[in-house]
């Protein structure tokens, strides 16, 4: 990037040139010093990803061993396998299918048009079928494929959509009964919050997954990767109830007392008046909880789940692939890079847009 | 309105718990598992080359995989009955006892605290391992008692760990730990000279050192810090359950020492060459009935998975990349330790 | 009307009691039914383990420890690794994420793009995969028979060894609590009324507080030192490992640093907004009242900045703290490793569960009810929030 601002100084840009990153000595050294930094850091990743590295998986693993570079080989041969984990091979196109319909629920629900309590049910609903169904088959003539052989990004997104499913609806209800005039309710439900907000994930998604099935009958058992998901939804819905209650709290007294005064009901005031302004209110806040929770479905593989990092391992983790570890870990960093950069962007975007419409 | 569903569960629950005291998980695994319709065995968070790893298809292969299939051929007579649940070495117990799992294979060791205060109960041994420990080949060690205040990578949360500390306590020196729980990690510390010393369980050592290529790069020491047998492992309190895992194993084993294999198993259930092997086979009864299974539930498991050599073999031994000798791990007349119980 | 009153409080009663109520019958079902599944599978239950020696060796600890020591000594280890690892990164994070703030909110835009660029790459990648990174990249220096040299600290595969000075332990401790005190010296001695002189005034006599201070430090270090050995104890080659000085273990590093660089990339975004919050109004009365552009930052501009960031700067080092259970990832035996170990060793589950949250609990939230007790002290009293 600052490739572009420097390369090719038409003659009238040299004294812009100047003024924007040369204006006192100070400024100058400064500029240098990014500078130098900047291109030795931009050289060496480019030497060892680009220059230097092997992408093709004729030579075999020794060659790539060789090479001073990066091996991209290890992903050309184990693509399939970081992304689809221990999903049978000739179903993985439902696998990606699946990791689409995610992407495209995503994206549609990033469009204001979408943005009613309903349509956005409607879409995730929806979408979220879909995906199990394709996931999971057994019907409309797809082989069964148990939730144990799910792996890889699919499953990641599974965590991931199912946790923000099951989290924001209870996020609502943490926030209204945290917000609640009866003082055991808001102060218990308060407590909750607290709990598990200052609890690690880690310490919640072992206590899902490991203790919980000491504690629970055996017919509400289920399956791990189902208590799994919800832990990490009461996590999620912790940190969102604050979020939409701090949204809730910048909708005035007024409306609400407003509509009292017209005699809506309980429901009425909730539904139609207060959570629509909150909602608007926590968006930005929102959508990076959102991101932080996805970055976060990277932890499940401390309870042992086959998603993407440890399919990753597994990549890797063969014989002959052993050595090149660092090329799979940056292939990882790269897809959760993808999807978290532009949710966050997207975000950032919306901030401004609402900003704008403040003032 | 929510609170109400949370009462309503709260007293459901207690009204479980009041009413069905003494319900499935110790109980009747067998029932629970033919009603499922699945076996649910142990897999690995990642790969645990030669007993459970992930093939290019994202298939489970391996030792442990091969006797979990071979159990679950006794049960359902299709070894694609079989659910590999993929769990960490942490979560091996609490798998087992909240009943994720019906049975542990995951080159897990019998030891007093996990059979008398974990409540786990052992088949015979499958595989008699040693714990060694692999030193890199430049600092020219003859033994443990030279590598005094070096770096040890032990795995994390594995009986190696109290092994490693109880022998060198033993022979008076001390060694820094590096405790890492994946095994891929742990692997890459010691490979790339994070550690000078690399404790582990014999054949998983053998299996790492020829996977990094360099043989000759990597010395096994000699000290052998613990003789560890490893068991199949169930809940205790099932009693049908742990037999039908210690005649999964004589299974294999008998077979083997009978050479009946997955090729020939045809043949010779046509032609029985003994009384005792017609039993085997199922064509005389009494194989399963005292299992609560089928009579030719050992024909199933020779013919589906074979018998105990040709797992080794193609899973750790000459079919495999790793070409392990057997050694210990052979049958009694083999110059090995393992041996059937009696068929008769 | 008084019945009606009645009936919505006796109403409100029953709901709050129904709820409460409903929550203790899950909890005491959950306990129930968990005590039963123990009993049934002939588990061990209850906290006698704690007295049992473990008998494996932890790898990093700041107190003595052998395979011989009981469980509970091993908790208390986890906790104060936990601790120290997560003040550690907290520091180094404030400490990187004021510096990327910094440049986001200067004026020259090869910082700003360099700071931005900072923040998209690591605020958008999980901290685990960056824990790995740091720990694949730190063990990948050189072994420690041919170490890099640099003044003294050796950076190696094994660690990064500095000097450390020959002096008994409960002289450092002391020592560093008279640092401690010579700081908050010079900050009393720069804000107190008690001195006759203005505030602009007393760079002397903080000066002179502090090197009083110090020099205490020093003279305890000096008091404290071991005999018959120099000063500063250097690393050097012994066997299999260098010997002397101080070593930070590679674990401790990759987590310490990886911390530091995405907590400092979350910590850059809410340094750049408290700048940003605060008026150019502010700024440009104090430049106009005379004050030098050092004075209207350390005098205006940081205070007012810092009240608006410490809320969620608060909230940040408890997440940054809960951060530190990345240790069971590569090998650093932090309170969660320590208890995940246990249960594996120990099989005592459910309790080693329960003294993880309780220790968590504890943690976090008086480290909320002391960012609480600072905000209240630096917040804007309520005359100054008009206009």
């Amino acid at each position: 990037m600052e490739m572009v601002a420097l390369a090719p100084p038409a003659p009238g840009r040299l004294e812009d040139l100047r003024r924007r990153f040369f204006a006192t000595p100070l400024q100058a050294i400064l500029s240098l010093i990014c500078l130098a930094i900047m291109v030795f850091l931009a050289w060496k990743l480019l030497n060892w990803a680009v220059f230097s590295a092997v992408f093709t998986t004729t030579g075999g693993p020794e060659a790539c061993q060789a090479a001073a570079g990066a091996c991209w080989s290890v992903i050309a041969a184990r693509w399939r396998i970081i992304l689809f984990g221990l999903y049978p091979y000739d179903e993985q196109w439902r696998s990606a299918l699946a990791c689409l319909t995610v992407v495209v629920m995503t994206v549609l629900s990033c469009i204001p048009a979408f943005w009613t309590g309903r349509r956005i049910a409607i879409v995730w609903g929806a979408g979220t079928t879909l995906f199990y169904v394709l996931m999971k088959g057994g019907m409309l003539g797809l082989p069964y494929v148990g939730e144990e052989a799910w792996g890889g990004l699919a499953l990641t997104l599974f965590i991931f959509v199912t946790t923000c499913l099951i989290g924001f609806p209870l996020a609502i209800c943490l926030a209204l009964l945290r917000r609640s005039e009866l003082p055991w309710i808001s102060r218990t439900t308060g407590l909750i919050i607290d709990a598990v907000r200052s609890l690690p994930l880690i310490s919640i998604l072992f206590t899902f997954a490991i203790v919980l099935p000491f504690a629970l009958p055996q017919w509400l058992i289920g399956d791990k990767l189902y208590r799994v998901i919800v832990g990490s939804a009461l996590f999620f819905s912790a940190y969102q109830a604050e979020i939409v209650r701090g949204g809730m709290q910048g909708v005035p007294a007024g409306q609400e007392e407003a509509a009292m005064a017209l005699g809506m009901s309980y429901r009425q005031r909730i539904g139609r008046i207060l959570l629509p302004q909150a909602m608007r209110n926590a968006l930005p806040a929102t959508i990076n909880q959102f991101v932080i929770s996805f970055k976060e479905t990277s932890l499940v593989v401390i309870v042992g789940f086959f998603e993407i990092l440890a399919s990753g391992n597994a990549a890797y983790g063969t014989g002959e692939w052993r050595f090149a570890y660092v090329e799979v870990y940056a292939f990882i960093a790269f897809i959760y890079f993808v999807f978290v950069f532009s949710l966050s962007r997207y975000g950032a975007f919306l901030e401004r847009r609402m900003s704008v419409g403040e003032r | 309105m929510k609170m109400m569903k949370w009462g309503a569960a709260a007293m459901a629950l207690g009204l479980v718990h009041l009413a069905a005291p003494a319900q499935a998980a110790g109980g009747k695994t067998l029932d629970t598992v033919k009603a499922r319709g699945m076996l649910n065995c142990t897999g690995h968070d990642g790969s645990y080359l030669g007993f459970a790893e992930v093939d290019d298809k994202g298939n489970w292969k391996g030792m442990d995989i091969d006797l979990c299939k071979a159990v679950a051929t006794a049960v359902f007579g299709d070894p694609a009955k079989l659910k590999v649940v993929p769990i960490s070495w942490a979560q091996r117990w609490p798998s087992l006892q909240s009943g994720d799992v019906d049975i542990i294979i995951k080159a897990s060791g019998g030891t007093l605290s996990r059979n008398t205060e974990l409540g786990l109960q052992f088949s015979m041994s499958y595989y008699l391992g040693t714990t060694k420990v692999m030193a890199h080949k430049e600092l020219n060690l003859k033994s443990l008692k030279d590598a005094n205040g070096g770096t040890i990578c032990i795995p994390a949360g594995t009986s190696q760990e109290q092994q490693v500390a109880a022998y060198t306590q033993k022979i008076g020196i001390k060694l820094e730990p590096v405790v890492i729980e994946k095994t891929e990690e742990l692997e890459q510390a010691y490979f790339s000279g994070r550690c000078d010393l690399y404790a582990q369980w014999g054949p998983v050592l053998a299996i790492a050192r020829v996977a990094k290529g360099k043989v000759e790069d990597h010395v096994i020491l000699p000290d052998v810090l613990a003789v560890e047998p490893e068991v199949m492992i169930v809940r205790q309190g099932d009693d049908n359950w742990l037999n039908i895992a210690n005649w999964t194993l004589t299974a294999l084993t008998f077979a083997e020492q009978e050479g009946i294999n997955s090729k020939n198993v045809d043949e010779i259930k046509a032609k029985p060459t003994s009384p005792q092997v017609a039993k085997f086979l199922g064509v005389t009864p009494g194989m399963g009935k005292g299992l609560g299974l089928p009579d030719d539930w050992a024909y199933n498991v020779i013919k589906k998975v074979g018998n105990y050599g040709e797992i080794f073999d193609r899973d750790l031994g000459k079919d495999s990349p790793y070409k392990m000798d057997r050694e210990l791990t052979n049958l009694w007349n083999n110059g090995g330790v393992l041996f059937p119980l009696v068929i008769d | 009307m008084v019945r009606l009153l009645r009936n919505q409080k006796v109403r409100n009663a029953l709901l709050q009691a129904v709820f409460v109520g409903s929550l203790a019958a899950l909890v005491i079902a959950g306990v129930l039914i968990a005590r039963q599944n123990l009993a049934r599978q002939g588990i061990t239950s209850g906290f006698d383990f704690l007295f049992k020696s473990t008998g494996w060796d932890v790898s990093f600890s700041l107190l003595p420890a052998t395979a011989n020591d009981p469980y509970w000594w091993y908790f208390l280890i986890g906790v104060i690794n936990t601790l120290f690892l997560g003040s550690v990164g907290l520091i180094l994070a404030t400490i990187v994420g004021t510096v990327v703030g910094l440049a986001r909110t200067s004026s020259n835009e090869l910082a700003q793009l360099m700071g931005r660029t900072y923040v998209d790459i690591f605020r958008n990648i999980p901290l685990i995969l960056q824990v790995f990174f740091w720990y694949a990249l730190i063990r990948h220096l050189p072994t420690p028979r041919a170490a890099h040299d640099l003044w003294g600290v050796l950076l190696t595969s094994r660690g990064i060894y500095i000097p450390a000075p020959n002096v008994g332990g409960a002289a450092m401790l002391a020592a560093a609590m008279a640092v401690i005190a010579a700081i908050a010296l010079v900050l009393w001695l720069g804000r107190t009324s008690r001195l006759g002189r203005p505030v602009g005034e007393r760079l002397g006599v903080q000066l002179a507080g502090g090197a009083a201070a110090l020099a205490c430090a020093a003279a305890i270090l000096a008091a404290g030192r071991l005999p018959d050995l120099p000063l500063l104890d250097f690393p050097s080659l012994q066997g299999l490992n260098l010997r002397g000085g101080f070593r930070i273990p590679p674990e401790f590093s990759a987590l310490a640093i990886a911390i530091a660089i995405y907590g400092g990339s979350y910590i850059a975004e809410i340094v750049r907004g408290g700048f940003k919050s605060v008026g150019k109004g502010q700024m440009e009365a104090a430049l106009s009242l005379g004050l030098s552009p050092w004075r209207v930052f350390t005098l205006v501009r940081l205070p007012l900045a810092l009240r608006a960031m410490l809320p969620i700067l608060a909230n940040q080092y408890v997440w940054l703290m809960k951060a530190t259970t990345m240790g069971i990832a590569v090998g650093f035996t932090d309170f969660f490793m320590i208890v995940a170990l246990t249960i594996n060793h120990s099989g005592q589950t459910l309790e080693a569960i329960g003294i993880l949250m309780a220790g968590f609990l504890a943690i976090n939230l008086s480290l909320a009810a002391i960012f609480n007790r600072i905000n209240k002290a630096i917040a804007l009293k309520g005359n100054q929030l008009r206009g």
